[in-house]
Protein backbone atom coordinates (compact mmCIF):
# COMPACT_ATOMS: atom_id res chain seq x y z
CA UNK A 1 0.00 0.00 0.00
CA UNK A 2 1.09 3.54 -0.69
CA UNK A 3 2.05 5.82 2.16
CA UNK A 4 -0.86 7.80 3.65
CA UNK A 5 -0.74 10.68 6.17
CA UNK A 6 -0.89 9.98 9.93
CA UNK A 7 -4.41 9.60 11.22
CA UNK A 8 -6.00 8.77 7.86
CA UNK A 9 -7.28 5.37 6.76
CA UNK A 10 -8.00 3.11 3.86
CA UNK A 11 -11.39 1.50 4.48
CA UNK A 12 -11.60 -2.03 3.06
CA UNK A 13 -15.04 -3.26 1.93
CA UNK A 14 -15.83 -4.87 5.28
CA UNK A 15 -15.05 -1.69 7.26
CA UNK A 16 -16.58 0.69 4.74
CA UNK A 17 -19.79 -1.33 4.62
CA UNK A 18 -19.97 -1.07 8.39
CA UNK A 19 -19.16 2.64 8.34
CA UNK A 20 -21.85 3.26 5.73
CA UNK A 21 -24.35 1.25 7.78
CA UNK A 22 -23.64 3.15 11.02
CA UNK A 23 -23.72 6.47 9.23
CA UNK A 24 -27.08 5.55 7.70
CA UNK A 25 -28.48 4.62 11.12
CA UNK A 26 -27.44 7.98 12.57
CA UNK A 27 -28.83 9.89 9.59
CA UNK A 28 -32.13 8.03 9.78
CA UNK A 29 -32.60 8.94 13.45
CA UNK A 30 -32.02 12.62 12.66
CA UNK A 31 -34.25 12.37 9.63
CA UNK A 32 -37.07 10.84 11.67
CA UNK A 33 -36.97 13.85 14.02
CA UNK A 34 -37.46 16.18 11.06
CA UNK A 35 -33.87 17.28 10.44
CA UNK A 36 -33.18 18.13 6.78
CA UNK A 37 -29.81 17.38 5.19
CA UNK A 38 -27.30 20.09 4.21
CA UNK A 39 -23.69 20.08 3.07
CA UNK A 40 -20.99 22.73 3.31
CA UNK A 41 -17.71 23.12 1.35
CA UNK A 42 -14.75 21.06 2.53
CA UNK A 43 -12.58 24.02 1.53
CA UNK A 44 -13.15 27.16 3.58
CA UNK A 45 -11.58 30.59 3.40
CA UNK A 46 -9.02 30.91 6.20
CA UNK A 47 -10.38 33.09 8.98
CA UNK A 48 -8.07 33.73 11.95
CA UNK A 49 -10.98 34.06 14.41
CA UNK A 50 -12.56 30.74 13.38
CA UNK A 51 -12.63 28.38 16.42
CA UNK A 52 -10.55 25.78 14.52
CA UNK A 53 -8.22 28.27 12.77
CA UNK A 54 -5.05 27.19 14.60
CA UNK A 55 -5.77 23.50 14.22
CA UNK A 56 -6.82 23.41 10.57
CA UNK A 57 -4.94 22.12 7.53
CA UNK A 58 -4.14 25.11 5.30
CA UNK A 59 -3.97 25.25 1.52
CA UNK A 60 -3.15 28.02 -0.91
CA UNK A 61 -5.79 29.11 -3.43
CA UNK A 62 -4.85 30.11 -7.00
CA UNK A 63 -4.73 33.82 -6.09
CA UNK A 64 -2.38 33.08 -3.19
CA UNK A 65 -5.01 33.46 -0.45
CA UNK A 66 -5.11 30.87 2.31
CA UNK A 67 -7.81 28.22 2.53
CA UNK A 68 -8.45 25.75 5.31
CA UNK A 69 -9.98 22.30 5.33
CA UNK A 70 -13.27 22.08 7.21
CA UNK A 71 -12.52 21.47 10.90
CA UNK A 72 -16.07 21.66 12.26
CA UNK A 73 -19.57 22.19 10.87
CA UNK A 74 -21.24 24.61 13.28
CA UNK A 75 -19.74 27.88 12.03
CA UNK A 76 -20.31 27.00 8.41
CA UNK A 77 -23.91 25.93 9.03
CA UNK A 78 -24.66 29.25 10.72
CA UNK A 79 -23.45 30.93 7.49
CA UNK A 80 -25.57 28.56 5.43
CA UNK A 81 -28.68 29.49 7.41
CA UNK A 82 -27.97 33.21 6.87
CA UNK A 83 -28.26 32.48 3.15
CA UNK A 84 -31.64 30.75 3.48
CA UNK A 85 -34.49 32.61 1.79
CA UNK A 86 -36.94 33.54 4.57
CA UNK A 87 -36.68 30.45 6.77
CA UNK A 88 -39.48 29.58 9.15
CA UNK A 89 -37.80 29.04 12.51
CA UNK A 90 -36.95 26.77 14.14
CA UNK A 91 -34.84 25.24 11.38
CA UNK A 92 -33.66 21.66 11.90
CA UNK A 93 -30.59 20.68 9.88
CA UNK A 94 -28.43 17.57 9.79
CA UNK A 95 -25.02 17.03 8.31
CA UNK A 96 -22.66 14.17 7.67
CA UNK A 97 -19.17 14.56 6.32
CA UNK A 98 -15.42 14.59 6.72
CA UNK A 99 -13.48 16.89 9.05
CA UNK A 100 -9.73 17.40 9.33
CA UNK A 101 -7.48 18.35 12.27
CA UNK A 102 -3.87 19.16 11.52
CA UNK A 103 -2.59 19.48 15.09
CA UNK A 104 -3.95 16.28 16.61
CA UNK A 105 -1.75 13.23 17.23
CA UNK A 106 -3.23 10.12 15.67
CA UNK A 107 -4.14 7.81 18.55
CA UNK A 108 -6.71 5.29 19.67
CA UNK A 109 -10.09 6.86 18.85
CA UNK A 110 -8.42 9.99 17.43
CA UNK A 111 -7.91 10.37 13.70
CA UNK A 112 -6.84 13.46 11.80
CA UNK A 113 -9.37 12.78 9.06
CA UNK A 114 -12.70 11.72 10.50
CA UNK A 115 -16.44 11.87 10.00
CA UNK A 116 -19.08 13.68 12.00
CA UNK A 117 -22.80 13.11 11.78
CA UNK A 118 -24.74 15.79 13.60
CA UNK A 119 -27.78 18.00 13.92
CA UNK A 120 -28.48 21.65 14.62
CA UNK A 121 -31.72 23.19 15.87
CA UNK A 122 -31.57 26.87 14.98
CA UNK A 123 -33.67 29.94 15.63
CA UNK A 124 -35.14 29.21 19.07
CA UNK A 125 -33.69 29.30 22.56
CA UNK A 126 -35.90 27.12 24.73
CA UNK A 127 -35.22 24.35 27.20
CA UNK A 128 -37.46 22.10 25.10
CA UNK A 129 -35.11 22.63 22.15
CA UNK A 130 -32.12 21.74 24.35
CA UNK A 131 -33.91 18.63 25.58
CA UNK A 132 -34.81 17.66 22.02
CA UNK A 133 -31.16 17.73 20.93
CA UNK A 134 -30.20 15.65 23.97
CA UNK A 135 -32.94 13.13 23.19
CA UNK A 136 -31.90 12.86 19.54
CA UNK A 137 -28.26 12.40 20.58
CA UNK A 138 -29.22 9.60 22.94
CA UNK A 139 -31.41 7.94 20.31
CA UNK A 140 -28.49 8.12 17.85
CA UNK A 141 -26.25 6.32 20.34
CA UNK A 142 -28.93 3.68 20.95
CA UNK A 143 -29.27 3.19 17.19
CA UNK A 144 -25.58 2.41 16.69
CA UNK A 145 -25.38 0.04 19.66
CA UNK A 146 -24.67 1.87 22.91
CA UNK A 147 -27.66 1.07 25.11
CA UNK A 148 -25.58 1.82 28.21
CA UNK A 149 -24.29 5.21 27.06
CA UNK A 150 -24.84 8.05 29.51
CA UNK A 151 -25.09 11.72 28.61
CA UNK A 152 -23.45 14.21 30.93
CA UNK A 153 -24.97 17.69 31.07
CA UNK A 154 -23.24 20.82 32.29
CA UNK A 155 -23.41 24.58 31.92
CA UNK A 156 -20.15 26.55 31.69
CA UNK A 157 -22.06 29.66 32.80
CA UNK A 158 -22.34 28.17 36.27
CA UNK A 159 -18.58 28.02 36.92
CA UNK A 160 -18.24 31.42 35.25
CA UNK A 161 -20.84 32.94 37.60
CA UNK A 162 -19.35 31.38 40.74
CA UNK A 163 -15.88 32.61 39.75
CA UNK A 164 -17.25 36.07 39.02
CA UNK A 165 -18.30 36.26 42.69
CA UNK A 166 -14.58 36.26 43.64
CA UNK A 167 -14.36 39.69 41.95
CA UNK A 168 -10.82 38.84 40.77
CA UNK A 169 -9.30 40.18 37.57
CA UNK A 170 -9.24 38.19 34.34
CA UNK A 171 -5.82 36.47 34.61
CA UNK A 172 -6.66 35.23 38.12
CA UNK A 173 -10.06 33.98 36.93
CA UNK A 174 -8.36 32.08 34.07
CA UNK A 175 -5.91 30.46 36.51
CA UNK A 176 -8.81 29.31 38.73
CA UNK A 177 -10.68 28.11 35.67
CA UNK A 178 -7.76 25.95 34.52
CA UNK A 179 -7.50 24.34 37.97
CA UNK A 180 -11.26 23.70 37.99
CA UNK A 181 -11.15 22.21 34.48
CA UNK A 182 -8.59 19.68 35.75
CA UNK A 183 -10.42 19.21 39.07
CA UNK A 184 -7.04 20.01 40.56
CA UNK A 185 -7.94 20.49 44.23
CA UNK A 186 -4.44 21.21 45.62
CA UNK A 187 -3.73 23.82 42.97
CA UNK A 188 -7.13 25.44 43.38
CA UNK A 189 -6.61 25.69 47.15
CA UNK A 190 -3.17 27.23 46.64
CA UNK A 191 -4.55 29.79 44.15
CA UNK A 192 -7.40 30.77 46.49
CA UNK A 193 -4.80 31.22 49.22
CA UNK A 194 -2.67 33.42 46.93
CA UNK A 195 -5.65 35.52 45.87
CA UNK A 196 -6.86 35.79 49.49
CA UNK A 197 -10.32 34.40 48.74
CA UNK A 198 -11.91 33.35 52.02
CA UNK A 199 -15.12 32.28 53.70
CA UNK A 200 -18.18 31.21 51.75
CA UNK A 201 -16.77 32.33 48.37
CA UNK A 202 -13.76 30.05 48.90
CA UNK A 203 -16.01 27.14 49.90
CA UNK A 204 -18.24 27.68 46.86
CA UNK A 205 -15.29 27.65 44.43
CA UNK A 206 -13.85 24.51 46.03
CA UNK A 207 -17.22 22.80 45.89
CA UNK A 208 -17.29 23.20 42.09
CA UNK A 209 -14.81 20.31 41.88
CA UNK A 210 -17.27 17.90 43.41
CA UNK A 211 -20.48 18.81 41.56
CA UNK A 212 -20.61 15.73 39.33
CA UNK A 213 -22.84 12.66 39.46
CA UNK A 214 -26.58 11.97 39.39
CA UNK A 215 -29.47 14.37 39.73
CA UNK A 216 -28.61 15.12 43.41
CA UNK A 217 -25.81 17.31 42.07
CA UNK A 218 -28.41 19.93 41.16
CA UNK A 219 -29.49 20.23 44.81
CA UNK A 220 -25.88 20.53 45.97
CA UNK A 221 -25.22 23.17 43.33
CA UNK A 222 -28.22 25.19 44.53
CA UNK A 223 -26.37 25.63 47.83
CA UNK A 224 -23.63 27.69 46.15
CA UNK A 225 -25.74 29.43 43.49
CA UNK A 226 -25.94 32.87 45.10
CA UNK A 227 -25.70 35.23 42.13
CA UNK A 228 -28.46 35.75 39.57
CA UNK A 229 -26.25 34.35 36.80
CA UNK A 230 -25.47 31.18 38.78
CA UNK A 231 -29.13 30.66 39.62
CA UNK A 232 -30.12 31.17 35.99
CA UNK A 233 -27.54 28.66 34.71
CA UNK A 234 -28.63 26.07 37.25
CA UNK A 235 -32.32 26.65 36.55
CA UNK A 236 -31.58 26.15 32.85
CA UNK A 237 -29.97 22.76 33.51
CA UNK A 238 -32.81 21.80 35.87
CA UNK A 239 -35.48 22.63 33.29
CA UNK A 240 -33.69 20.71 30.53
CA UNK A 241 -33.21 17.72 32.83
CA UNK A 242 -36.89 17.77 33.79
CA UNK A 243 -37.76 16.97 30.15
CA UNK A 244 -35.54 13.87 30.08
CA UNK A 245 -35.56 10.36 31.56
CA UNK A 246 -33.22 10.62 34.60
CA UNK A 247 -31.59 7.18 34.34
CA UNK A 248 -29.51 7.97 31.26
CA UNK A 249 -28.25 11.40 32.35
CA UNK A 250 -25.38 12.62 34.52
CA UNK A 251 -24.44 16.11 35.56
CA UNK A 252 -21.25 18.09 36.05
CA UNK A 253 -21.70 21.69 37.15
CA UNK A 254 -17.91 22.02 37.35
CA UNK A 255 -17.37 22.06 33.57
CA UNK A 256 -15.16 25.03 32.84
CA UNK A 257 -14.29 24.53 29.17
CA UNK A 258 -15.41 26.71 26.25
CA UNK A 259 -17.47 29.26 28.18
CA UNK A 260 -16.74 31.90 25.58
CA UNK A 261 -18.23 29.62 22.93
CA UNK A 262 -21.19 27.86 24.53
CA UNK A 263 -23.81 30.11 26.08
CA UNK A 264 -26.08 27.46 27.58
CA UNK A 265 -26.07 23.76 28.39
CA UNK A 266 -23.25 21.61 27.04
CA UNK A 267 -23.08 17.85 27.02
CA UNK A 268 -20.95 14.83 26.17
CA UNK A 269 -21.90 11.16 26.01
CA UNK A 270 -19.83 8.30 27.36
CA UNK A 271 -20.15 4.53 27.22
CA UNK A 272 -18.70 2.16 29.85
CA UNK A 273 -15.08 1.08 29.31
CA UNK A 274 -14.35 3.60 26.59
CA UNK A 275 -12.42 6.63 27.81
CA UNK A 276 -13.47 9.19 25.21
CA UNK A 277 -16.76 10.97 24.47
CA UNK A 278 -18.80 9.46 21.62
CA UNK A 279 -20.67 12.67 20.95
CA UNK A 280 -20.89 16.18 22.25
CA UNK A 281 -22.72 19.42 21.77
CA UNK A 282 -24.39 22.37 23.37
CA UNK A 283 -26.12 25.70 22.99
CA UNK A 284 -24.42 28.74 21.48
CA UNK A 285 -26.74 31.73 21.16
CA UNK A 286 -24.37 34.06 19.34
CA UNK A 287 -26.42 35.94 16.79
CA UNK A 288 -28.87 33.26 15.73
CA UNK A 289 -29.75 31.03 18.73
CA UNK A 290 -28.74 27.43 18.12
CA UNK A 291 -28.24 24.12 19.85
CA UNK A 292 -26.52 21.17 18.23
CA UNK A 293 -24.58 17.96 18.61
CA UNK A 294 -22.34 15.69 16.59
CA UNK A 295 -21.32 12.03 16.76
CA UNK A 296 -17.78 11.00 15.83
CA UNK A 297 -18.33 8.12 13.41
CA UNK A 298 -14.86 6.51 13.49
CA UNK A 299 -14.73 6.86 17.28
CA UNK A 300 -18.04 5.02 17.46
CA UNK A 301 -16.44 2.27 15.35
CA UNK A 302 -13.42 2.13 17.68
CA UNK A 303 -15.67 1.88 20.73
CA UNK A 304 -17.78 -0.88 19.14
CA UNK A 305 -14.74 -2.94 18.13
CA UNK A 306 -14.74 -5.30 15.15
CA UNK A 307 -16.69 -4.77 11.96
CA UNK A 308 -19.32 -7.45 11.34
CA UNK A 309 -18.59 -9.84 8.45
CA UNK A 310 -19.65 -8.80 4.97
CA UNK A 311 -22.95 -10.22 3.81
CA UNK A 312 -22.18 -11.99 0.51
CA UNK A 313 -24.25 -11.48 -2.62
CA UNK A 314 -27.28 -13.76 -3.10
CA UNK A 315 -26.09 -15.33 -6.33
CA UNK A 316 -23.88 -15.25 -9.40
CA UNK A 317 -26.01 -15.11 -12.55
CA UNK A 318 -25.04 -16.18 -16.07
CA UNK A 319 -28.10 -14.56 -17.58
CA UNK A 320 -28.77 -10.82 -17.64
CA UNK A 321 -32.50 -11.41 -17.77
CA UNK A 322 -32.59 -13.63 -14.67
CA UNK A 323 -30.22 -11.35 -12.77
CA UNK A 324 -32.52 -8.40 -13.39
CA UNK A 325 -35.57 -10.30 -12.11
CA UNK A 326 -33.86 -11.06 -8.83
CA UNK A 327 -32.35 -7.57 -8.46
CA UNK A 328 -35.80 -6.01 -8.74
CA UNK A 329 -36.74 -8.22 -5.78
CA UNK A 330 -33.98 -6.47 -3.79
CA UNK A 331 -31.40 -9.27 -3.99
CA UNK A 332 -27.71 -8.64 -4.70
CA UNK A 333 -26.76 -10.50 -7.87
CA UNK A 334 -23.22 -10.66 -9.21
CA UNK A 335 -22.84 -10.91 -13.00
CA UNK A 336 -20.93 -13.88 -14.46
CA UNK A 337 -17.62 -12.81 -16.00
CA UNK A 338 -16.83 -16.08 -17.78
CA UNK A 339 -18.55 -19.08 -19.36
CA UNK A 340 -16.49 -21.45 -17.25
CA UNK A 341 -19.03 -22.71 -14.71
CA UNK A 342 -16.41 -24.38 -12.51
CA UNK A 343 -14.61 -21.06 -12.11
CA UNK A 344 -17.88 -19.34 -11.16
CA UNK A 345 -18.69 -22.02 -8.58
CA UNK A 346 -15.23 -21.78 -7.06
CA UNK A 347 -15.46 -17.98 -6.69
CA UNK A 348 -18.99 -18.22 -5.26
CA UNK A 349 -17.80 -20.68 -2.61
CA UNK A 350 -14.84 -18.44 -1.70
CA UNK A 351 -17.15 -15.44 -1.27
CA UNK A 352 -19.86 -17.41 0.51
CA UNK A 353 -22.38 -16.74 -2.28
CA UNK A 354 -25.03 -19.48 -1.90
CA UNK A 355 -26.47 -19.79 -5.45
CA UNK A 356 -25.49 -19.90 -9.09
CA UNK A 357 -28.34 -18.71 -11.34
CA UNK A 358 -28.48 -20.27 -14.82
CA UNK A 359 -31.01 -19.55 -17.56
CA UNK A 360 -33.59 -22.11 -16.42
CA UNK A 361 -32.62 -23.22 -12.95
CA UNK A 362 -30.38 -22.44 -9.98
CA UNK A 363 -27.67 -24.52 -8.32
CA UNK A 364 -27.40 -24.48 -4.53
CA UNK A 365 -23.64 -24.63 -4.13
CA UNK A 366 -23.63 -26.12 -0.62
CA UNK A 367 -24.82 -29.51 -1.94
CA UNK A 368 -24.96 -29.07 -5.73
CA UNK A 369 -28.74 -29.57 -5.99
CA UNK A 370 -30.70 -28.04 -8.81
CA UNK A 371 -33.57 -25.76 -7.76
CA UNK A 372 -36.41 -24.25 -9.78
CA UNK A 373 -36.01 -20.49 -10.09
CA UNK A 374 -39.51 -19.86 -8.77
CA UNK A 375 -38.66 -21.77 -5.57
CA UNK A 376 -35.81 -19.43 -4.65
CA UNK B 1 -16.98 -3.74 42.68
CA UNK B 2 -16.29 -1.78 39.47
CA UNK B 3 -12.80 -2.82 38.34
CA UNK B 4 -10.22 -0.06 37.93
CA UNK B 5 -7.25 0.02 35.57
CA UNK B 6 -4.39 2.08 37.00
CA UNK B 7 -1.21 3.12 35.16
CA UNK B 8 1.85 3.50 37.37
CA UNK B 9 5.53 4.09 36.59
CA UNK B 10 7.63 0.97 36.12
CA UNK B 11 10.77 2.50 37.67
CA UNK B 12 11.52 0.87 41.02
CA UNK B 13 11.34 3.97 43.24
CA UNK B 14 8.28 5.59 41.65
CA UNK B 15 6.52 2.23 41.48
CA UNK B 16 7.07 1.57 45.18
CA UNK B 17 5.77 5.03 46.05
CA UNK B 18 2.68 4.60 43.84
CA UNK B 19 1.90 1.18 45.33
CA UNK B 20 2.32 2.51 48.87
CA UNK B 21 -0.15 5.34 48.14
CA UNK B 22 -2.72 3.00 46.60
CA UNK B 23 -2.48 0.49 49.45
CA UNK B 24 -2.77 3.22 52.06
CA UNK B 25 -5.91 4.38 50.26
CA UNK B 26 -7.41 0.95 50.86
CA UNK B 27 -6.82 -0.90 47.58
CA UNK B 28 -5.92 -4.54 48.06
CA UNK B 29 -2.80 -5.03 45.95
CA UNK B 30 -0.62 -8.05 46.73
CA UNK B 31 3.16 -7.91 46.34
CA UNK B 32 4.00 -7.74 42.63
CA UNK B 33 6.06 -10.75 41.63
CA UNK B 34 9.51 -9.93 40.35
CA UNK B 35 8.87 -10.72 36.72
CA UNK B 36 8.85 -9.08 33.36
CA UNK B 37 5.08 -8.71 33.45
CA UNK B 38 3.80 -5.34 32.33
CA UNK B 39 0.25 -5.93 33.47
CA UNK B 40 -1.01 -7.32 36.79
CA UNK B 41 -4.63 -8.42 37.13
CA UNK B 42 -6.13 -8.53 40.62
CA UNK B 43 -9.82 -8.95 41.48
CA UNK B 44 -10.74 -5.24 41.54
CA UNK B 45 -7.63 -3.63 40.12
CA UNK B 46 -5.51 -3.99 37.01
CA UNK B 47 -2.09 -2.37 37.16
CA UNK B 48 -0.26 -1.26 34.01
CA UNK B 49 3.47 -0.68 34.49
CA UNK B 50 4.62 1.94 32.00
CA UNK B 51 7.40 4.50 31.56
CA UNK B 52 6.76 7.75 33.47
CA UNK B 53 6.10 9.95 30.39
CA UNK B 54 3.57 7.42 29.11
CA UNK B 55 1.30 7.42 32.20
CA UNK B 56 -0.62 10.55 31.04
CA UNK B 57 -1.04 9.03 27.55
CA UNK B 58 -2.64 5.82 28.87
CA UNK B 59 -4.96 7.84 31.08
CA UNK B 60 -5.95 10.47 28.50
CA UNK B 61 -6.78 7.90 25.82
CA UNK B 62 -8.72 5.92 28.41
CA UNK B 63 -6.83 2.63 28.33
CA UNK B 64 -6.21 3.30 32.03
CA UNK B 65 -8.91 4.87 34.23
CA UNK B 66 -6.36 6.68 36.33
CA UNK B 67 -2.65 6.88 37.03
CA UNK B 68 0.12 8.08 39.28
CA UNK B 69 2.94 10.19 37.84
CA UNK B 70 5.21 13.15 38.55
CA UNK B 71 4.04 16.68 37.79
CA UNK B 72 7.06 17.05 35.47
CA UNK B 73 5.70 14.43 33.10
CA UNK B 74 2.15 15.80 33.41
CA UNK B 75 3.42 19.19 32.20
CA UNK B 76 5.44 17.61 29.42
CA UNK B 77 2.56 15.43 28.21
CA UNK B 78 0.04 18.32 28.27
CA UNK B 79 -2.86 15.86 28.27
CA UNK B 80 -6.44 16.76 29.10
CA UNK B 81 -6.94 14.64 32.23
CA UNK B 82 -8.24 15.40 35.70
CA UNK B 83 -5.57 15.91 38.32
CA UNK B 84 -7.38 15.78 41.66
CA UNK B 85 -4.72 14.74 44.19
CA UNK B 86 -1.21 15.85 45.12
CA UNK B 87 0.40 12.75 46.58
CA UNK B 88 3.51 14.57 47.75
CA UNK B 89 6.40 12.14 47.56
CA UNK B 90 9.90 13.32 46.86
CA UNK B 91 10.43 17.01 47.13
CA UNK B 92 11.86 17.98 43.75
CA UNK B 93 11.77 20.87 41.33
CA UNK B 94 12.19 22.00 37.74
CA UNK B 95 15.29 24.16 37.47
CA UNK B 96 17.29 26.08 34.93
CA UNK B 97 20.88 24.88 35.34
CA UNK B 98 24.14 26.35 34.06
CA UNK B 99 27.86 25.81 34.40
CA UNK B 100 28.94 27.76 37.49
CA UNK B 101 30.14 31.22 36.53
CA UNK B 102 28.75 31.33 33.00
CA UNK B 103 27.17 34.63 32.10
CA UNK B 104 26.73 34.50 28.32
CA UNK B 105 23.26 34.89 26.84
CA UNK B 106 21.27 31.64 26.77
CA UNK B 107 20.72 30.62 23.17
CA UNK B 108 20.38 26.84 23.42
CA UNK B 109 18.74 24.85 26.21
CA UNK B 110 18.98 21.08 26.43
CA UNK B 111 16.28 19.13 28.24
CA UNK B 112 14.31 15.90 28.55
CA UNK B 113 11.20 18.10 28.73
CA UNK B 114 11.09 20.12 25.47
CA UNK B 115 7.41 21.03 25.62
CA UNK B 116 7.43 22.11 29.27
CA UNK B 117 10.69 24.02 28.67
CA UNK B 118 9.16 25.98 25.78
CA UNK B 119 6.26 26.96 28.05
CA UNK B 120 8.67 28.16 30.78
CA UNK B 121 10.64 30.16 28.22
CA UNK B 122 7.52 31.75 26.75
CA UNK B 123 6.29 32.72 30.24
CA UNK B 124 9.63 34.45 30.88
CA UNK B 125 9.84 36.06 27.46
CA UNK B 126 13.10 34.26 26.61
CA UNK B 127 13.80 33.12 23.05
CA UNK B 128 16.16 30.16 22.93
CA UNK B 129 16.41 26.97 20.93
CA UNK B 130 15.30 23.86 22.77
CA UNK B 131 17.28 20.67 22.23
CA UNK B 132 15.47 17.48 23.22
CA UNK B 133 17.76 14.84 24.78
CA UNK B 134 16.99 11.61 26.59
CA UNK B 135 19.18 11.68 29.68
CA UNK B 136 22.58 12.57 31.21
CA UNK B 137 21.54 16.13 30.51
CA UNK B 138 24.41 17.61 32.58
CA UNK B 139 26.80 16.62 29.83
CA UNK B 140 25.04 18.95 27.38
CA UNK B 141 25.93 21.96 29.53
CA UNK B 142 29.46 20.73 30.30
CA UNK B 143 30.34 20.09 26.66
CA UNK B 144 28.77 23.24 25.26
CA UNK B 145 26.03 21.42 23.37
CA UNK B 146 23.77 23.85 25.18
CA UNK B 147 24.25 27.06 27.23
CA UNK B 148 21.89 25.81 29.90
CA UNK B 149 19.73 22.84 30.75
CA UNK B 150 16.25 22.45 32.20
CA UNK B 151 15.85 19.37 34.34
CA UNK B 152 14.44 18.12 37.61
CA UNK B 153 16.60 18.55 40.69
CA UNK B 154 16.19 16.64 43.91
CA UNK B 155 19.24 17.01 46.15
CA UNK B 156 21.42 18.86 43.67
CA UNK B 157 24.38 16.63 44.47
CA UNK B 158 25.00 15.53 40.85
CA UNK B 159 25.01 19.17 39.81
CA UNK B 160 27.55 20.24 42.42
CA UNK B 161 29.80 17.29 41.60
CA UNK B 162 29.83 18.41 37.96
CA UNK B 163 30.41 22.10 38.62
CA UNK B 164 26.86 23.10 37.72
CA UNK B 165 24.53 25.42 39.63
CA UNK B 166 20.79 25.96 39.75
CA UNK B 167 20.33 29.33 38.13
CA UNK B 168 16.60 29.51 38.73
CA UNK B 169 13.99 27.26 40.27
CA UNK B 170 11.16 27.18 37.71
CA UNK B 171 8.61 25.16 39.63
CA UNK B 172 8.20 22.91 42.66
CA UNK B 173 7.09 19.40 41.70
CA UNK B 174 5.47 16.40 43.31
CA UNK B 175 3.70 13.17 42.42
CA UNK B 176 0.07 13.44 41.29
CA UNK B 177 -2.97 11.23 40.86
CA UNK B 178 -4.58 11.77 37.44
CA UNK B 179 -7.94 10.50 36.16
CA UNK B 180 -9.48 9.94 32.72
CA UNK B 181 -12.41 12.29 32.04
CA UNK B 182 -14.93 9.62 31.11
CA UNK B 183 -13.85 7.23 33.86
CA UNK B 184 -14.40 9.80 36.63
CA UNK B 185 -18.02 10.07 35.55
CA UNK B 186 -18.78 6.44 34.72
CA UNK B 187 -16.94 4.97 37.70
CA UNK B 188 -17.81 7.91 39.93
CA UNK B 189 -18.46 6.17 43.23
CA UNK B 190 -15.29 4.09 43.15
CA UNK B 191 -13.02 6.90 41.95
CA UNK B 192 -14.54 9.48 44.25
CA UNK B 193 -13.76 7.25 47.22
CA UNK B 194 -10.23 6.58 45.98
CA UNK B 195 -9.61 10.32 45.47
CA UNK B 196 -10.94 11.01 48.95
CA UNK B 197 -8.67 8.38 50.53
CA UNK B 198 -5.60 9.39 48.53
CA UNK B 199 -6.06 13.04 49.52
CA UNK B 200 -5.98 12.21 53.24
Amino acid sequence: MRLIPDGTRYYQPKDETWREDLRGKLERVLHSWGFDPVQTPSLEVFNPVHPQADKAFKLVDRDGSVLMLRGEYTTSIANLVHGMPEPTYPVRLRYSGTLWVRTRDAELGRQREYTQVGGELLGVSTTQADAEILSVALECLDAVGFPQAAVEIGHPGFVKAVLASTELEETAIQALRTAIHRKNAPELQALLETYKIKGSTREAVLQLLDLYGGVDVLKEAAGIAHSQAAKAALENVRLVAAELPPERFLFDLGIARAWDYYTGVIFQAYTPDFGQPLCGGGRYDVGLPAVGFAVGLERVMTALGEAPNLVPAFAIATSNRIAKVFRTQGKRIVQAWTNNQAELEEAAKAWGVPYLLLENYAIRLADGTKIDLEHL
Amino acid sequence: MTPLTIAIPSGERSKTFALTCLRKAGLVIPELEQSRSLQFDFPDVTLLLVKDPDVPVYVDVGVADCGIVGKDWILEAARDTYEPVDLGGNNYRFSLIRVAGSTNRIERIATRYPRATRVFLRERGISADVIALNGKIELAALTGLADAIVDIVETGRTLTENGLIENEILMQLSTRFIVNRAALKLKASRLRELIHCLAK
